[in-house]
């Protein structure tokens, strides 16, 4: 899976490319991490391209969330394909990360 | 009705590469199984992949055994079905609860009542129940010293 951080208007975006899986979610984990050290903590994961999710890739998210948290920024995640509104779904996780349309939307609003 | 209409199976040691190999794998099943429905599809390889991985993590090799999962994928007529082998594991110290099943957005540590509470929110666990709600059926067997999963999904619309 591939990693793409860019910066927007007031957050910074991180696309992923390809399957967010157990090979995968670690290095999710350490590019946020990174991304938050460096003082970015508004953070807008693009899934757009993120064709697979399974229980690791959520986790690494979740985890991501808590690391935007305290440092007191957020994260939230943006254009989100069928199969991973699927697993948020059945794991009731998409009350704690809400789909958003839109990576620009993402923050519009706070 | 049972005729095979697909099948195709990989052999792998135990590591998080094996899961990229199982996706793999599941394309070039549907390659073959064009008519299983879209949702059927992303269902099945979830709750596969899922399974999968939880060998990857969970399978503990016996003394002397080199640890290797398999995967046996099967499309018939009404269903899905895969068998995840974990070869050279000792007997698993299952989770009678997460066997048990049950909802799997279910969190005791998170109410519905404090929905952006995502600091209390455990990052793990979810494996079990997220398959459990993908699949029509889950088993669990121990055999010639192996431990193997059995889960199938019903999809009607096949063939």
């Amino acid at each position: 899976m591939q990693f793409n951080v860019e910066a927007g208007e007031g957050y910074t975006e991180v696309a992923g490319t390809g399957r967010l899986n157990m090979v995968a979610a670690p290095r999710l984990r350490e590019v946020v991490a990174e991304t938050v050290a460096a003082g970015n903590t508004r953070i807008v994961v693009n899934l757009a391209d993120t064709e697979f999710m399974d229980s690791s890739g959520l986790g690494a998210l979740i985890g991501c969330l808590k690391l935007a948290r305290q440092a007191g920024g957020d994260l939230r995640i943006a254009c989100v394909p069928a199969q991973v509104l699927m697993v948020l779904q059945l794991t009731g996780m998409d009350r704690v990360l809400t789909p958003h349309p839109s990576v620009a939307g993402a923050f519009s609003g706070d | 009705m049972t005729d095979v209409l697909a099948s195709n199976a990989v052999r792998l040691p135990a590591t998080p590469e094996a899961v990229d190999a199982v996706h793999g794998q599941l394309e070039r099943l549907w390659e073959v199984a064009d008519f299983v429905p879209a949702l059927d599809r992303m269902a099945f390889e979830t709750a596969v992949v899922e399974a999968a991985s939880n060998a990857v993590r969970h399978a503990v090799a016996a003394s002397g055994a080199v640890l290797e999962i398999g995967v046996e994928a099967t499309v018939t007529r009404r269903r899905l079905e895969a068998r995840i082998c974990e070869y050279g594991a000792v007997v698993p110290d299952l989770d009678a609860a997460a066997l048990a099943g049950g909802d799997p957005g279910r969190d005791p540590a998170h109410g519905a009542g404090a929905p952006d509470a995502g600091e209390h929110v455990p990052e793990s666990g979810r494996g079990l129940a997220l398959i459990r709600a993908l699949v029509t059926t889950l088993r669990f067997e121990r055999r010639d010293g192996n431990n193997i999963w059995t889960l199938s999904r019903d999809s009607p619309a096949s063939g």
